[in-house]
Order: structure tokens, then sequence, then C-alpha cells
């Protein structure tokens, strides 16, 4: 019943003229009607106000004290906070691998999902079941799949990479997560092993807007599927590039359950995220000054990429249009 | 278009053998809650040699499990209605007020929606200890209630293709503010509450970061953290963690099979928002 109601239909000729802003008035009503309409928005403000803008002005006030929580007095003292996480070593750990999480996974998912996106969108027998497949990591929680991917990179013989390299190579127990750079890429692996075909789903959708005659056309001008990848679904794909980048860079800057489950922010603190530092030093240590100049960091990293992307966004749309 | 039946046939063979081996966690956690710890440390890939039924025993026989399953089910179905119902209402006060300050409080929402979950969590928590709301299940909903701003976005998009005429024809025949909300409205809009609703539902669910820091009694736990405490419960066990893994994820895979064209049109509308 209401896929017909789900576009507006277009105004009859002759009401073209009928303002919206007149139209609107007609419902409003008097105060009381007034009052009434502005309540249903009131929820929305009233979880706005104590779940966001009252907790981030905390935190704000916070990261400028040295509030403990242990105790009720908070004495002002500047940027010091800051400055605190800038000679810590487990905070700089945890902005680092963050920052190399995020860039990394999102260049290699994007890397993949776009071919994967390409063939998926071809017909062929067994496209819907390799699209589930492929989808399906993004389902379950994180923490779940992290903990799964513990044991299939556990140098035990139990483990399954290792058991493999070790039956079909010769190879012997690699210790995937307790080797610095290994454990690193370890979490990078198992991010895009959860993220590719999701984001690969999404690039279909934007796929199947394009025409086909631009494929056609190309053909009859000769040339070959290499040229009209580069020539026409690149550029065309733009947009989705735009986004899913964007999905997947502040996905990657808030990453907590990831690591936490498959390596514990090891070893040392070498996969340690900055959600790990604030949660770590302000919910566990009581540290909640440090911990919330660690947040305010975070959000405006997050806010920094999420304007610059939006701006990005917007001069490829003008260069498009 | 013309393509060759051995191109497509290549296609889909080397396309279905992609997908297997990105499959094959998950065969492999399936795989040995049917074996026994020794079998499975010999051979973690082939099938049982001998099926056993042990490890499903033992773990069904567990209460806790339950436990944790109810839950996760209820602050997942109060949390994400509750979401739901206020991003709602809001969405629709911005379709019956013209009211400046509701532009403004809706554009304000939009810049929060940008405030990362984590960088509240500290101050949310000294709160909610104050409020004797840590360790309780409904402190958590009321924590999840931060995802109704997203929904109100989601719906506010999708509600403007409500032809207008609908709401004025209905107050015409004197329904009141709340029957066109109840009446009218929200069967309206109901293809994007579900597309909502399966996407919140999601986190809801699968959260690991907010029962971690406020759940602490394990009789509140939830299914992921039933998980996570799996893990040092049986370390040398592997079959009986990957048991209790497997049957954390059912419900998951139900939920997939049955959802997932809305999780699909919830990603595009979504990734559409930013």
């Amino acid at each position: 019943m209401t896929s017909q109601l789900a576009t507006r239909p277009a105004p009859p000729a002759g009401s073209v003229s009928a303002k919206p802003v007149t139209r609107r008035r007609s419902v409003e009503g008097g105060w009381k009607q007034i009052a009434l309409n502005r309540a249903f928005l009131l929820p929305a403000v009233v979880v706005f106000v104590f779940l966001f803008i009252i907790p981030l002005a905390q935190s704000l006030y916070w990261s400028l004290t040295d509030f403990t929580g242990y105790s009720t007095e908070a004495n002002f003292v500047g940027l010091a906070n800051y400055a605190a996480i800038m000679a810590d070593p487990s905070m700089l750990a945890g902005l680092s691998f963050t920052l190399v999480f995020a860039v990394g996974s999102t260049l290699v998912t994007t890397l993949i999902a776009i071919p994967l996106a390409v063939q998926l969108n071809k017909a062929f027998a067994g496209r819907s079941f390799v699209r589930s497949l492929w989808f399906f990591p993004a389902v379950p929680s994180m923490a779940i799949l992290g903990l799964v991917w513990g044991y299939i990179l556990s140098p035990l013989p139990s483990g399954v990479f290792n058991t493999l390299l070790n039956d079909w190579f010769g190879i012997d127990a690699i210790s995937w997560l307790s080797d610095n750079t290994l454990a690193q890429g370890s979490v990078i692996l198992v991010g895009v092993w959860a993220q590719t075909g999701w984001h690969a789903v999404l690039y279909v959708a934007y796929l199947q807007s394009i025409p086909a005659e631009y494929y056609e056309v190309a053909k009859i001008d000769g040339a070959s599927s290499r040229q009209q990848f580069f020539g026409i679904t690149l550029p065309l794909l733009t947009p989705a590039i735009v986004i899913s980048t964007f999905l997947l860079l502040t996905a990657g800057l808030k990453v907590y359950e990831l690591p936490f489950t498959l390596t514990g922010g090891g070893p040392g603190f070498t996969t340690y995220t900055i959600t790990q530092s604030i949660v770590v030093s302000g919910v566990g240590q009581g540290r909640y000054g440090l911990a919330s100049a660690l947040a305010v960091l975070f959000t405006i990293a997050v806010a920094v990429i999420g304007f610059s992307q939006l701006k990005v966004a917007s001069a490829i749309g003008k260069r498009f249009s | 278009m013309r393509v060759p039946v051995w191109r497509r046939t290549t296609l889909s063979v080397v396309m279905i053998a992609l997908a297997l081996i990105m499959a094959v966690p998950l065969y492999y956690i399936v795989v040995n809650t049917f074996k026994t710890q020794a079998e499975m440390v010999a051979s973690p890939l082939a099938l049982p040699q001998q099926w056993t039924f042990e490890n499903w025993g033992s773990t069904l026989a567990d209460p806790g499990i339950y436990q944790s399953f109810g839950n996760t089910l209820y602050i997942t179905v109060l949390g994400v209605l509750l979401q739901l119902l206020v991003g709602a209402m809001a969405a629709y006060a911005m379709l019956i007020t013209s009211s400046r300050l509701a532009r403004f409080a809706a554009a304000a929402m939009l810049l929060g929606f940008m405030i990362p979950g984590q960088s509240t969590l500290i101050p949310l928590y000294r709160t909610l200890v104050g409020l004797s709301l840590v360790d309780n299940l409904n402190g958590l909903v009321l924590m999840y209630l931060g995802g109704s701003i997203f929904c109100f976005f989601l719906i506010q998009g999708y509600m403007r293709t409500i032809p207008y005429e609908v709401i004025e024809a209905a107050r015409v025949d004197g329904a009141g503010t709340f029957q066109v909300f109840w009446r009218i409205v929200l069967p309206l809009i109901r293809p994007i509450l579900i597309t909502v609703g399966v996407f919140q539902t999601m986190w809801v669910w699968n959260d690991f970061l907010l029962p971690t820091v406020f759940l602490s009694t394990p009789a509140k736990k939830t299914v992921v953290l039933e998980v996570y405490s799996a893990v040092s419960e049986f370390t040398t066990d592997w079959p009986a963690f990957m048991t209790v893994t497997v049957i954390a994820l059912i419900p998951m895979v139900i939920f997939f099979v049955f959802t997932q064209r809305h999780i699909v049109s919830g990603l595009l509308a979504g990734s559409v928002k930013g």
C-alpha cells in the first residue's frame, strides 16, 4: 500500500502557484497545536542534549583539569593533559596504529572491493550465493569474528594458517599475532576480510546505475575491457568511492572490537587503538582528565575527516555534473 | 550481451572458489564443534572421523547461554523500538512544524551526528554510575537511545516522500496530531522503519564496547560477552569455545537470511546520508 505513495506526485498544473508556506500554516493552527507539534521533537532533543551535548562539554572541560574521579576536586591544568598524551608511549602507539589501521584497511578493502564488484555485476551461475558469502562476515559481531580469527592465526599446530602452511609448503609455525608487524598486518587482514563484501555490494549498486549503452558505444569504438574500466567504470564510480572510503576511514578510526579481541592491543602496544586507550585510561584507571583529552583529539580527528570528505564529495559532484 | 559460455563458466567457478575460501573461517568453527579436542588438534580442517555431539550437549545444558540470549533480546528489542519511536516522532515534528527553532535543532543534531560514541563514553559512564544505572540492562538501553539521532535523519529523508495532502486530508477529517502519527504516518513509513530497524538491530545485538564498559555481573551478560568470556573459560578446550560461538552466530545467520534485502537497502540509505 505504501509503494504507490512513495513518490510525491507532481502537483496538477492549476495548483503550481500554491506556495508550500501557506500550506504549512493551514496545518499549524493555534498555539496549542503548535506546542503539540513541537513536542514531537522533544524526545530527540532530550536524547541529543543528554547523550551528546552535555557529555561532550564535560569531556572538553575535564580534558583541561586533573580530575581523577577518586576525588571531587578538579583543578584547572591547562593543556597539560594534551602534553601528557604526547609523552605517553601507549597513547602514542594507540594513535599511530589507529591511523595505520584506518588508512591500511581503507586502501586494501577498496582495491579488492571495486574489482570484486565489477565481477559480481556480471551474470554468472551462483552469483547470489557468492554475493551472500562475501557479504555475511559484515553481519556478526566483529568481537566474535576477532576471537574466531585468533584461533585461526594461532601459532599452535591446531591453528589453521600454520597447519596449511606446514602441510603444503613445510613452513614452520609463524607467530602471526605476537610479531609486531605481522600482528598489525593480521588485524588489517581480518578487517579487510570482514568489510570487503559489504563495500563490494555498495559498489554494485552504483555500477548498476551506469547505462549499458556507454559500454556498447565503447566496444564499437574498439575499447578494450581495461580501457572501459578506466575510461567509464572508474570515473563514474567516483561518488561511490568517496562514500565507501569515508565509511571505511571513520569506521577505521573508531575500531575497537577487532584488535581488542584478536590481539588485545599487543604485542606490547603495537595494535593498541585510541578507543581502547580511552576506555582503559578513563573507565579502567580513572584518569578522566587524560582520557578526556584523548577523546577530544579523537572527536576532532573524526570531524576533520568527515568535513574534508564532504568537501571532496561536493567538489567531485561539481566536476562531474 | 554476447558473453561466451566458457567465459561465464570460468567466472562462475573462480568466483565460487574465492567465496568458499573466504568462508573457510566459518566452516572451521562449525566443523570443529563436532570433534573432540584431540581430533581437532590433529586435523583442524578435515571433516570429523567420528561425529561427537558432546560439545553441543554440554554447552546447551549451561543455563548461562539462555540467560545471555534473554538479556540481549531484551536490550535489542527495547532499545531499537525506542530509537525508532524517538526518531520517527522527531521526523514527524519536522514535517508538521515550520518553526525556525526546530530547524535549528535538526541542523545541530546533524552536526552532533559526527561525534563518535567513544568520546562521550567517560562522562556518560560517570553519569550512569551516579544514577546507579551501571550494570543495569535498562541503563544500557538508555545509552543505545543515542542511535535515535541516526534513525531521525534516515526517517526524515524518507518522510519527505509522503504526499503532504495525505496528512492534510486526515486533519480535515478531524484526526488529531497523535492520530495522524499513529494511523497515517507510521504505516506509510513502514519500509524505512524496517530498514533502519534492521540496521540498528545489528548494531545493538553485536555491540561489544558498551556492554563491556557498562555490564559486570555475569548474569547480565549479553551474547557477545558470553562468547568473549568463553575464551578464558575454555583456554585449552577449543571445540567448547567454538560451540558457544556457533550458537551465538546462529541467530545472526537466520537474521541475515530473512533481512538481507533490508540490510543492503539500509546500507545504501546510510551511505547516502554519510
